[in-house]
């Protein structure tokens, strides 16, 4: 994924997306401030200086997607692993909620599900958006006590492969399609021909805390 | 009263596994509780004690005869109860027999897996090493006591590398956090020996040794030194770059107070002072009490590791992260974790009894003032 940072405006639709698309619960503003709500996408807000001279640097952080990633090294029960098309994925079903992951993230990627959610409409699998097409699995009713975090929406990816559509392009996670100034961009890295190459070869970019070698594949262009 | 304190902890573990972990103090920032800081701090203890009571069997240190047995006992208590610990921290603790299917589905790189192997061992190679005792077997005792020392050693250093590892947390972050892990599990457990022993003779008005009490009091301000040097040479190199922001975070933010209060006084400078005045550290009273501080002070020094070490704000980005992103997590201390703390250690003290009521822990009564040595003794 490439997120174009001259582009994003912060306008938080890419949580809002991945919250609508994925069952992400919606916390409350008590659960917010002890940091306790589910976020699979983040936007952080960072500045550098003072009054008048400040700079605001808006980056919103999806799972980094490592490809050496802390989190698979270090979860006991295999439950979240690398696929082998590179994204990190959480197996409910495995993960035993030792929260080892959590400490080990460098990018604050995961979240513990710390309580039963209420059964709301954005919940219910019979409203639209209507997710009944692609089963019940990833995303059975939720249990607490696990880890959670985002997917690269792996479903629509899977969905699209199998329906022989474009990944990039025609297919993308929810994120990427809901972001209304287009700074995300979603494709196949090793493809020099992919849109994402295109832009990493055009632009500057860096990834987040480099300094970990973590090699992961979210890229930010810079303004 | 012990068997209440453990019934209302489960009661509240179970609400803490109906309810979710939201009844806690934990939070995303902050995942790890009060039930792990009670587990490594019992794994420590349990780990010091073991080693401890292989002075006799393994060193043949005959004068401490007297006291291994309750160390043994005293240990497997104690492992059980971090283990008890753990299991109320999991989100999920139905499937902690995933933690042992080694090799299969396990994830053999993680720590964690690694420690079910030296935990789960650990437990039998105590139980075992306990029956050898009982059965006055001593030169079975004697290889069990070497494999345990060892164990114990790895058991508490591997203890230290879940933390030690984890490069995304400065203040966990060290090569060192293992040995440090050791030192501090045979200072605290040590301490609780001393306190445990001095208090059961006291109880049952029986008899014993004070010189072993007295050289047990030089053990273990050896052992603080130790500890001391390794505490604060994390510190220092923690001070220079890339380190340096979350630990000077450490030393004067919101979580100081434990640090220099509880671990630094408590288990350092304290016991230290009286173990080096020649009139304490000749009393029953001074070694008790430098015991308590050393003991309180451990508790501490493992705070200060867990929950100000997952605290510190993650830099995502160099600049200032507004908003609660880049704020520090707090950790309140919620009545359903201090009942669920209590009540492991309810569970262990009754556990404990219990060993003292049904089995020899003690030495034999009055004419014998040592266990009667076994023929073959090694």
């Amino acid at each position: 994924m490439v997120i174009d940072l001259d582009k994003c405006v912060g306008c938080q639709a890419c949580t809002l997306a991945c919250k609508a698309e994925n069952n992400v619960p919606h916390g409350s503003p008590e659960e917010q401030r002890l940091r306790r709500e589910i976020y699979w996408n983040k936007v952080i807000a960072v500045t550098h200086g003072k009054y008048p001279q400040v700079n605001t640097q808006l980056i919103p952080m999806p799972c980094m997607h490592c490809d050496q990633a802390p989190c698979v090294t270090v979860c006991p029960a295999k439950a979240t692993y690398r696929r082998e098309d590179g994204i990190i994925v959480q197996d409910f079903r495995r993960c035993i909620g030792c929260k080892y992951c959590i400490v080990a993230c460098p990018y604050g990627a995961r979240s513990f599900n710390s309580k039963e959610q209420e059964e709301k409409e954005y919940h219910r699998q019979d409203l639209p958006p209507d997710r009944s097409v692609w089963g019940p699995w990833p995303f059975p009713n939720r249990t607490h006590g696990v880890v959670e975090k985002c997917t690269f929406c792996f479903h629509r990816i899977d969905q699209g492969m199998k329906e022989g559509k474009k990944i990039g392009e025609e297919v993308v996670p929810a994120c990427v399609e809901d972001c209304p100034a287009r700074a995300r961009s979603f494709g196949d890295l090793d493809d020099t021909r992919s849109e994402v190459s295109r832009l990493l070869s055009s632009r500057g970019w860096i990834r987040l805390r480099e300094e970990l070698d973590t090699k992961c594949k979210v890229y930010y262009l810079l303004k | 009263m012990l068997a209440a304190f453990s019934l209302i902890g489960f009661v509240s573990f179970m609400v803490s596994y109906i309810e979710g972990h939201h009844v806690l103090g934990t939070n995303n920032v902050i995942p790890w509780g009060m039930p792990i800081i009670i587990t490594i701090y019992l794994i420590g203890l349990s780990a010091g004690s073991l080693i401890l009571s292989s002075l006799t069997y393994v060193f043949g240190k005959e004068e401490y005869r007297p006291i291994s047995r309750i160390a043994v006992f005293l240990a497997i208590v104690l492992i059980f109860g971090a283990m008890v610990g753990i299991a109320l921290d999991l989100g999920r603790p139905e499937k902690s027999w995933r933690l042992f299917m080694f090799f299969v589905l396990n994830n053999m790189r993680s720590m964690f897996a690694v420690n079910g192997i030296l935990y789960g061992g650990y437990f039998i190679i105590g139980l075992v090493y306990l029956g050898f005792i009982f059965g006055e077997k001593s030169k079975w005792t004697k290889v069990m006591g070497i494999i345990a020392i060892f164990w114990a050693a790895l058991v508490h250093m591997g203890t230290g590398a879940i933390f030690g590892f984890i490069a995304a947390r400065p203040i966990f972050y060290s090569p060192i956090k293992p040995f440090e892990f050791l030192a501090a599990a045979m200072a605290s457990g040590l301490a609780l020996l001393i306190i445990a022993i001095v208090s059961i003779f006291k109880f049952v008005k029986r008899e014993f040794d004070r010189n072993i009490i007295f050289s047990l009091g030089q053990l273990l301000f050896a052992l603080i030194i130790v500890l001391l040097i390794l505490v604060g040479v994390d510190k220092l190199t923690h001070l220079y770059s890339p380190h340096r922001e979350p630990t000077i975070w450490l030393l004067t933010g919101p979580f100081s107070w434990i640090f220099w209060g509880l671990q630094v006084g408590c288990a350092y400078f304290l016991p230290i002072l009286i173990l080096i005045y020649s009139r304490y550290k000749k009393t029953i009273k001074g070694i008790m009490i430098a015991s308590f501080f050393v003991v309180i002070g451990i508790f501490g020094e493992r705070f200060a590791l867990v929950i100000p070490g997952t605290a510190h704000p993650l830099p995502f980005y160099p600049g200032k992260i507004e908003g609660i992103w880049g704020a520090a997590g707090s950790f309140p201390l919620t009545p359903i974790e201090t009942l669920m703390s209590l009540g492991i250690f309810g569970l262990m003290g009754l556990f404990f009894l219990l060993g003292l009521k049904n089995l020899e822990l003690l030495p034999a009564y009055k004419s014998a003032e040592q266990t009667p040595l076994p023929e073959g003794k090694g």
